[in-house]
């Protein structure tokens, strides 16, 4: 596993799972830098630089960072959303993601979502109506089943990001701030049902905010200076 | 149902909800071809170049096709962007997402098309219908090319659509017969444009008109396509 360089007295990632062969993320070395504006303005900003975690299946892993440390660009590298300077990735398994933005088409309906995305996952139709039923039921919004996403709140729209990933059982879940526009009570659902599925076997890495989810969660890597720390 | 029939299904609506863009299908071709067309003569004759009236009318369907797929093609990719990417890299891939959505812009083009041809044939007759309907939808799929390409790099909706109607402006009125200084040899729409011009005044056209027609159609949609994979695709991790 790669070591810190820039401070070698911190633990950066864990040595390995407890159970040999069910890591389901490991990322190495991770580097990432964009570049922004036009000459003579240009300017390149190093958000990554050498970050390195590891998710195990059935462990909720944080990961915790101030506004502009890298977190969502981490995920969406993960993801295959955006290209790496360097390091290593290495992913198992179905992936499951929900993005901090909710990307969705606001013409279509919650129901044409699902369709869209049991197709992408390889879904049959009744794989994809039990799963829509039990997610609809978990996140209590089947009566909005028919409505187009212009048409939701915040928190609904919300609900239908976190069930897209959820609904084809990801064996590793990444969630970037999947709560935003969560009432209390849907928050606390939230938390009931990652910790369902993280007895179930999954894998969880997600990005948080709160001190008093620390509990909650196996590890915690905080982003900082462009690497993770165990925090 | 396939998942690439379901998909392109689902872009089309995604289009179609929205009521002032059925509207404006409508609305526009009728706008240019009832008043435009009108003038465009004159404004030719202002320019040096020789539009006669029936030429006039039919070439105003063409840009009436072009400029509304050009706003259609730009906002297929410009409007969805993340949306297509997370479907892509859900397990559908850039490249059926990317057929998907030239394949509802095709659609479109061809429905934006329908009702550009029909607004000047039901108003005055076009004397080459067939070609006429062939040329009108040139226009569109070449338009279709060009929005999806500046929806791929620019980002704002109001700089691309701006962009989009740059091109058009520039192309509409640097086209054959429309100045004297020849300028529109370089533009994309030039064949297309000799073979409306010609379908509308009731003339054939040679066929160097028909194969560059057919050249920059399919140079186009392969820029669209290229743009809509550029859009949707993931990097492997």
């Amino acid at each position: 596993m790669v070591a810190d360089a820039a401070a070698p007295s911190a633990p950066t990632v864990v040595e390995d799972c407890l159970t040999p062969g069910h890591c389901v993320l490991r990322v190495e070395a991770l580097e990432k830098g964009f570049r922004r504006g036009l000459p003579p303005r240009r300017r390149q900003i190093d958000v990554l630089s050498g970050a390195s975690l590891m998710v195990c299946s059935g462990e909720l892993v944080g990961l915790v960072g101030e506004n502009g440390s890298g977190k969502s660009t981490l995920m969406e590298i993960v993801v295959g959303l955006l290209g790496r300077d360097g390091g290593e990735v290495d992913r198992r398994g179905r992936l499951g993601y929900c993005p901090q933005v909710p990307m969705l088409w606001d013409k279509l309906t919650v129901d044409e979502h699902f369709r869209l995305f049991a197709r992408a996952y390889g879904l049959d139709d009744d794989a994809r109506e039990r799963s829509v039923a039990d997610l609809l039921v978990e996140l209590r919004f089947e009566r909005y089943r028919r409505y187009r996403v212009e048409e939701l709140s915040g928190g609904t729209r919300q609900k239908l990001n976190l069930a897209l990933a959820l609904m084809h059982e990801p064996q590793l879940l990444l969630l970037d701030e999947p709560y935003s526009g969560f009432d209390w009570e849907t928050y606390l659902r939230f938390w009931e049902m990652a910790e369902r599925r993280r007895a179930g076997g999954m894998g969880i890495l997600i990005v948080s905010h709160f001190l008093s989810e620390r509990d909650r969660l196996d590890r915690v890597y905080e982003l900082k200076d462009g690497k993770a720390v165990l925090a | 149902m396939t998942a690439l029939a379901a998909t392109s299904g689902s872009f089309v609506r995604e289009q179609l909800r929205a009521p002032l863009t059925l509207a404006l299908l409508v609305a526009v071709p009728a706008f240019f071809v009832l008043i435009f067309a009108g003038v465009l003569g004159t404004f030719a004759e202002a320019l040096g170049g020789t539009l006669a009236d029936r030429s006039a009318t039919a070439i105003s369907a063409g840009w009436a096709a072009a400029f509304l797929s050009g706003a259609l093609g730009f906002f297929q990719v410009s409007s969805s962007r993340g949306a297509d990417r997370r479907l892509a890299s859900a397990g559908l891939g850039a490249f059926r997402v990317a057929v998907a959505r030239i394949s509802a812009s095709l659609l479109l083009a061809a429905t934006v098309s329908a009702v550009a041809f029909a607004t000047p044939w039901l108003r005055s007759g076009i004397g080459h219908p067939l070609h006429a309907a062939v040329a009108i939808f040139a226009f569109a799929a070449i338009y279709i090319g060009i929005g999806a390409v500046v929806g791929a790099f620019v980002t704002g909706a109001l700089e691309g659509s701006l962009l989009v109607m740059l091109f058009w402006s520039l192309d509409a009125f640097s086209g054959p017969q429309m100045t004297s200084s020849g300028g529109g040899a370089l533009t994309p729409t030039r064949d297309a444009a000799n073979l409306l011009i010609a379908a509308g005044a009731g003339q054939g056209s040679p066929e160097v008109d028909w194969l560059g027609v057919l050249a920059v159609t399919v140079v186009a949609l392969a820029a669209a396509l290229a743009a809509f994979w550029c859009t949707a695709r993931t990097r492997s991790a």
